[in-house]
């Protein structure tokens, strides 16, 4: 196993009080592996990400958790547990690439910057034909002339090319991608994840892509988690949770999705979308039971009291969900 | 078009506006010095003069003639650097405000240069850790700095250093052609005319850091390990600059008219005491002269304020600031 995550919580401190962002997420990414983590907005995916790599705001308070990666573990709980890996063991792609390229400063620099902590001592010279060969490698036309020049000058596509060629200087064990492609052009999407997945088989590093599309998930990933309302409802491989969702959330999610090809109505206020009713829980005030009971469409009397576990689902050990209906009586 | 051609165009449209905004700075400095009460002619040269020196001084500086003649005059000369002869001196206008100039931009220039080596790393510090007792302290610092008037600090200093522990020379500039002379008569007017200019700058330095570092790509650097150090001094620092040189080119006006004061206190011989005397004595040429100076100073100070930002900011140069 190359990187895992035990009972990871999360609180953020707020005026109205304390909101739990997570509570007991693990998760389990095989080295080679790409794992996606979905869930709505607000269930706590990017706190994941962040959390593991320590970058998190300064109200929030990691109350458990544990990382390993490659072998060392890691306790979240202390401030900057994970700063040695920043870079070096961990490397991140993120949301908005017009955002995380510093304006004042050539592509050039910035890559460089990554190579002084990477390869610490090599000369300036090696560091920037290794920057240009990263550029080369994530196909960003022209490398030699990005090289010298500033953010504003690159697309979107372009830019998120230069982060990634960042993560590959830096040639982490895990690679977290948060939503790489959301603010981007559907046309670049699909290049955007080509090279994600080219970074991956080249350096052969884990993979933990953060997104709300069951889309992605399905077509790029190997395994798949599911946040709600930052508890983890179910997990397993892509195969296995697209065959056969043990949650009624994860049925509900691929439900959602509304296939390119179905056939619409003359009158387009008369088509139906599936939609998930209600909202998610008050992150300050959790329900007892299960936290989906409210929208479940499936729930009985027991689910508004017994906190499910983590069941198995169809008694596959890699595959599991928490609901109620699974536990065997 | 490439980056460098980019750039000259930027520079050539700011030197177009630059010429523009000192005739329009001129034409209005013309008019709001005749709408000055009373003619100059008896406030020169008192109660008792005679009608005929009266008639004589009124047709030497040319104003029995019309306004617009007098603008015109007043223009085309100035234009070719001919501001008249001082009527009290009979020297060229021109000599007297040259003569006078290179000791106030020396000590302007030495003033903002202290203000920067000075203000810059104290609000470095302070932004590296907001909220702390450092930070707090610097800002009690940077505060009484801007709060004491330049006058007082510039007494206070010279009471100290000058009078009372004889380490600095009194007043005066220094003997011209002594550069180690004129540099010890500078030590004490740019230090009370930067004292304040520290605090200013170290509060925007501080201000415009907290406020970059909050952007998205100081996470990027964070999340790749670049040390704290690194991303404040270096990579926030240079895009936080930008507004805080913009700032400080709209406040060089501030300095100029700082630097009268200490001037004055230290007897020094500059620009802002020429004005000083030129006032007292009624001398409006001279003080025209002196004001057309400090407009062009001012407008050709921003000028460089705009293609530092420029270099600091590709976007700027870019027209995408």
């Amino acid at each position: 196993m190359a990187i895992s995550l035990r009972n990871l919580s999360v609180n953020y401190s707020l005026q109205q009080g304390t909101a739990h962002a997570l509570r007991g997420v693990s998760l389990d990414i095989e080295k080679g592996q790409m794992h996606g983590l979905v869930g709505e907005s607000g269930s706590g995916k990017s706190t994941v990400a962040f959390a593991l790599m320590g970058l998190l705001a300064n109200n929030a308070n990691v109350t458990s958790g544990t990382a390993t990666i490659e072998g060392k573990s890691f306790d979240l709980t202390k401030r900057n547990a994970t700063a040695d890996l920043r870079g070096r063991g961990m490397a991140m792609i993120f949301q908005d690439p017009m955002l995380s390229l510093n304006p004042v400063f050539t592509i050039g620099t910035q890559l460089c910057e990554v190579l002084r902590r990477r390869t610490p001592g090599s000369d300036r010279k090696t560091q920037g034909a290794m920057a240009e060969d990263a550029l080369a490698k994530v196909r960003l036309s022209n490398p030699g002339r990005r090289m010298n020049q500033y953010p504003h000058e690159l697309s979107g596509g372009m830019r998120q090319r230069v982060v990634i060629a960042m993560a590959l200087l830096s040639e982490p064990a895990l690679l977290i991608a948060d939503e790489p492609t959301t603010a981007l052009d559907v046309t670049v999407e699909a290049q955007i994840m080509r090279e994600i997945i080219g970074l991956r088989d080249r350096i052969g590093c884990a993979v933990l892509l953060i997104t709300h599309s069951l889309g992605l998930v399905t077509e790029y990933c190997d395994a798949i988690s599911v946040l709600y309302a930052g508890e983890k409802l179910e997990s397993g491989t892509v195969r296995q949770v697209q065959r056969q969702p043990g949650h009624p959330y994860t049925r509900m999610l691929f439900d959602c999705e509304v296939p390119i090809d179905r056939e619409r109505h003359a009158d387009a206020s008369q088509n139906r979308f599936t939609v998930i009713a209600g909202d998610l829980p008050d992150p300050r005030r959790r329900p007892p039971g299960c936290i989906f009971n409210a929208r479940c469409d499936v729930s009985f009397e027991d689910c508004a009291v017994v906190s499910p576990g983590d069941y198995p689902v169809r008694n596959d050990d890699s595959h599991s969900a928490r609901c109620l209906r699974l536990a065997t009586p | 078009m490439t980056r460098s051609q980019r750039t000259a165009a930027f520079i050539a449209s700011r030197l177009a506006s630059v010429m523009l905004t000192i005739a329009g700075a001129t034409l209005l400095l013309f008019l709001m010095v005749r709408l000055v009460p009373g003619d100059f002619t008896s406030v020169m040269l008192g109660p008792r003069a005679t009608p005929v020196l009266r008639a004589q001084i009124t047709h030497d500086m040319g104003l029995d003639r019309s306004m617009v003649e007098q603008l015109w005059l007043f223009a085309s000369r100035a234009a070719t650097g001919n501001f008249g002869e001082d009527v009290v001196s009979h020297r060229p206008i021109l000599d007297i405000v040259l003569d006078v100039v290179p000791n106030t931009l020396a000590l302007a220039f030495s003033a903002l240069a202290l203000a920067m080596v000075v203000g810059i790393p104290i609000g470095v510090i302070a932004a590296l850790k907001p909220g702390s007792w450092l930070d707090s302290g610097l800002a009690l610092l940077s505060i009484s700095f801007i709060t004491t008037p330049t006058l007082v600090v510039s007494v206070i200093l010279f009471l100290i250093f000058a009078i009372g522990l004889h380490w600095l020379p009194v007043a005066g500039a220094g003997n011209p052609g002594d550069i180690a002379d004129r540099l010890q008569h500078l030590v004490l007017p740019s230090v009370a005319l930067a004292l304040g200019w520290v605090g200013y700058i170290s509060r925007l330095v501080r201000a415009a850091l907290l406020d970059t570092l909050a952007e998205l790509h100081v996470r990027t650097l964070r999340a790749y390990g670049v040390s704290e150090y690194r991303i404040v001094g270096l990579y926030a620092l240079k895009l936080a600059l930008v507004p805080v040189v913009s700032i400080l080119g709209i406040g060089l006006g501030d300095l100029i008219g700082s630097s009268v004061v200490v001037e004055i206190i230290f007897a020094r011989p500059g620009i802002g005491s020429l004005i000083f005397n030129s006032i007292a004595q009624r001398n409006y040429p001279v003080v025209q002269a002196c004001i057309v100076f400090i407009v062009a100073f001012y407008i050709v100070a921003n000028l460089v304020v705009d293609m530092i930002n420029a270099g600091l900011d590709p976007r700027i140069a870019a027209g995408r600031g």
